[in-house]
């Protein structure tokens, strides 16, 4: 390896350290890695270019745009309070609904506005149930992370695939849709077995935490009801856009036939038509919403996008993806090994930097082989390997700190403890499904 | 604390940054407190009726459902327009007047009473010629809380202004209110 090469891969090794330590913050880390590759030239202006994947960037952009304009309507606390008036004071039905609702929710927007708005209402109703709240709390986890893994929208690494490797919402949903179902009902029965007993209440009381959950008004908690009706149909026009984003072509052409019908919408234009259109019809103030864009968040991905440019350019991406091209033997053990791998290391390092230096090994790998399968196998074992430490995943970050200040201690290792069970059952489920799929 | 737990809290305040707070303060505006979790003993609740209130909204029948109280459904005919209407047109057009609001008042009454029920409430019906501000004021003082619609005992109100009355008998009555 020449010294270049070697600049590169410490520039690495030092920011992914500094990321999981997190005493600089993770976007100063990522830019100061970036930053010290184009210095010295390992990266030029050009390749810079190249190797930032503005895919993903517009269409998390986009996707901030529309949760953040919806926020401010008051969407997510109404189906909060909707969730736990639905539950009608039974703990067993907190605990299924909320994890359904953070579930659906989390496979269609991102995962930490998710969890960020539904913990409060989530920890309120463990306090008017009396009951612990960390059941709750840890099942939301661990639900925001497998309804993310659903859909290319849902989590932060599916993105980067969708994105890197020009896979349709459709192919997600296909591939991961069923997957992520079986562990969602895997998971809730895993839930059930480990918490199930300390979810008890008699029936005075739970009549008594309907009555406190009633008196909550559902429509109170809407501040905006016309901005309201408009994220509503924007961001299901979104969806449904989503669905035929690779075919939207043709459906155009048949009511206006100057469009080319093999046209096909990226699903970051997708996102940015609909912050548009909701920008536009509901009036909101631009700059408002456009400074709530997470933009540490923005410059994070892009960093990282560099810093594994810099692996690629200097070879080293190359070089490691012709070694595993020499040692495995098929399609299925490349499965495994990228699935399981992925999963583990995803565990201690967080999902997002886990990704970015995944997938250019996989795009080198795509030069002697098939890497069709290994996409889903990574998204799988990034997504739910997110749930195997308390620092996998942001949303695990999110609940736990927010349980923290609120004076609910989840430790590393009472998280570890359920954390790698739930990683490894689904993880080998979802593998399991997948090897069927491709290997059998 | 540990470093797991310091690690956490820095993650956290990376990703989430400041968004928590605002997030809590929007909670805070419909979540109640924990004085204002202890359900008060409310046992009965009067809803005056008059012919501008035409129904009892479902929000209003969700919040009287977090009490196990009987709902005393009160419709009340305005004394001092049957007055003016004596001195104005005859005994004969008052009473005339009076028996076509008492009709539509035993109407309402009942349908209101009927849909309470349905609800699961125990209800409590009277009708009688009065001054709407002093009797419900009157009144109130023999129930846990009053109900009251924000059209009530005014035809001018249009859209979600509420009526001056009902503005001013909140201010009169010591019982808790709800405006609905």
């Amino acid at each position: 390896m020449d010294t270049v090469a070697l600049i590169a891969v410490a520039v690495f090794l030092f920011t992914y350290a500094l990321i999981i330590d997190e005493r600089i913050h993770r976007a100063v880390a990522a830019m100061l890695g970036a930053a010290i590759v184009v210095f010295i030239g390992i990266v030029p202006w050009d390749a810079l270019l190249e190797h930032i994947d503005f895919g993903t960037i517009f269409l998390l952009i986009g996707m901030m745009i529309i949760v953040n304009t919806a926020r401010g309507s008051g969407l997510f606390e109404y189906i909060a309070i909707r969730t736990a008036k639905l539950a009608g004071g039974s703990p067993i039905r907190v605990l299924i609904l909320f994890a359904i609702v953070t579930a659906v929710v989390s496979a269609f927007l991102d995962n930490v506005t998710t969890v960020l708005l539904l913990t409060p209402m989530l920890l309120y109703v463990a306090k008017v149930m009396e009951l612990n709240p960390i059941p709750f709390l840890v099942t939301e986890i661990f639900a925001s992370n497998i309804g993310g893994a659903a859909t290319l929208i849902g989590d932060p690494p599916n993105i980067m695939i969708g994105s890197a490797a020009g896979l349709s919402f459709n192919e997600f949903l296909i591939h991961l849709g069923p997957i992520m179902v079986i562990n969602m009902v895997i998971l809730l029965g895993m839930m059930y077995l480990i918490y199930g007993r300390s979810m008890k209440v008699n029936p005075e009381e739970q009549k008594e935490m309907v009555k406190t959950l009633n008196g909550l008004d559902e429509r109170a908690a809407i501040t905006d009801r016309s901005l309201f009706y408009k994220s509503v149909t924007v961001i299901l026009f979104v969806v449904l856009l989503f669905f035929v984003h690779d075919q939207i072509g043709a459906i155009l052409h048949t009511v206006l036939p100057f469009v080319d019908p093999a046209m096909g919408l990226e699903p970051a234009e997708v996102a940015l038509i609909g912050a548009a259109i909701l920008l536009v019809w509901s009036r909101q103030p631009p700059e408002e919403i456009l400074e709530k864009i997470e933009w540490p968040a923005l410059f994070f991905f892009g960093g990282l996008f560099v810093i594994v440019g810099a692996l690629v350019e200097t070879g080293v991406i190359a070089g490691i993806a012709s070694v595993m091209i020499e040692n495995i033997g098929s399609t299925g053990e490349a499965i495994f090994i990228v699935t399981w791998f992925a999963a583990i290391a995803s565990a201690i390092l967080d999902n997002i930097p886990l990704t970015a230096a995944m997938i250019p090994l996989i795009q080198s790998m795509g030069s002697t082989m098939d890497v069709y399968p290994l996409w889903w196998a990574l998204a799988l074992g990034a997504c739910l390997g997110g749930n195997g430490t308390a620092i996998g995943a942001s949303a695990n970050v999110v609940v736990i700190g927010i349980a923290e200040r609120e004076g609910f201690h989840i430790s590393f290792v009472e998280f570890l403890k359920v954390g790698m069970l739930v990683l490894f059952v689904t993880v080998a489920v979802g593998f399991g499904i997948l090897w069927l799929k491709f290997v059998v | 604390m540990g470093y797991s737990s310091s690690l956490i809290q820095r993650k956290f305040k990376d990703i989430v940054g400041k968004r928590y707070d605002s997030v809590l303060k929007d909670y805070s505006e419909f979540l109640l407190t924990d004085e204002e979790m202890v359900v008060p003993e409310i046992r009965s609740i009067l809803v005056p009726l008059d012919s501008f209130v035409h129904d009892i909204g479902d929000e209003a029948i969700d919040v009287f459902s977090a009490y196990d109280a009987t709902i005393s459904l009160a419709y009340i005919t305005d004394a001092g327009v049957i007055d003016l209407l004596k001195q104005t047109l005859g005994h004969e057009s008052a009473e005339e007047f009076r028996a076509k609001k008492e009709e539509y008042g035993q109407r309402l009454l009942e349908r209101t009473a009927a849909k309470l029920e349905e609800r699961g409430f125990s209800t409590q019906t009277r009708m009688f010629v009065g001054h709407k501000g002093d009797d419900v004021a009157r009144m109130a003082k023999n129930h846990d809380m009053v109900a009251l619609c924000r059209s009530y005992a005014d035809g001018e109100s249009t859209g979600d202004s509420v009526s001056p009355i009902v503005l001013r008998l909140c201010q009169r009555v010591q019982t808790p209110a709800l405006i609905y």
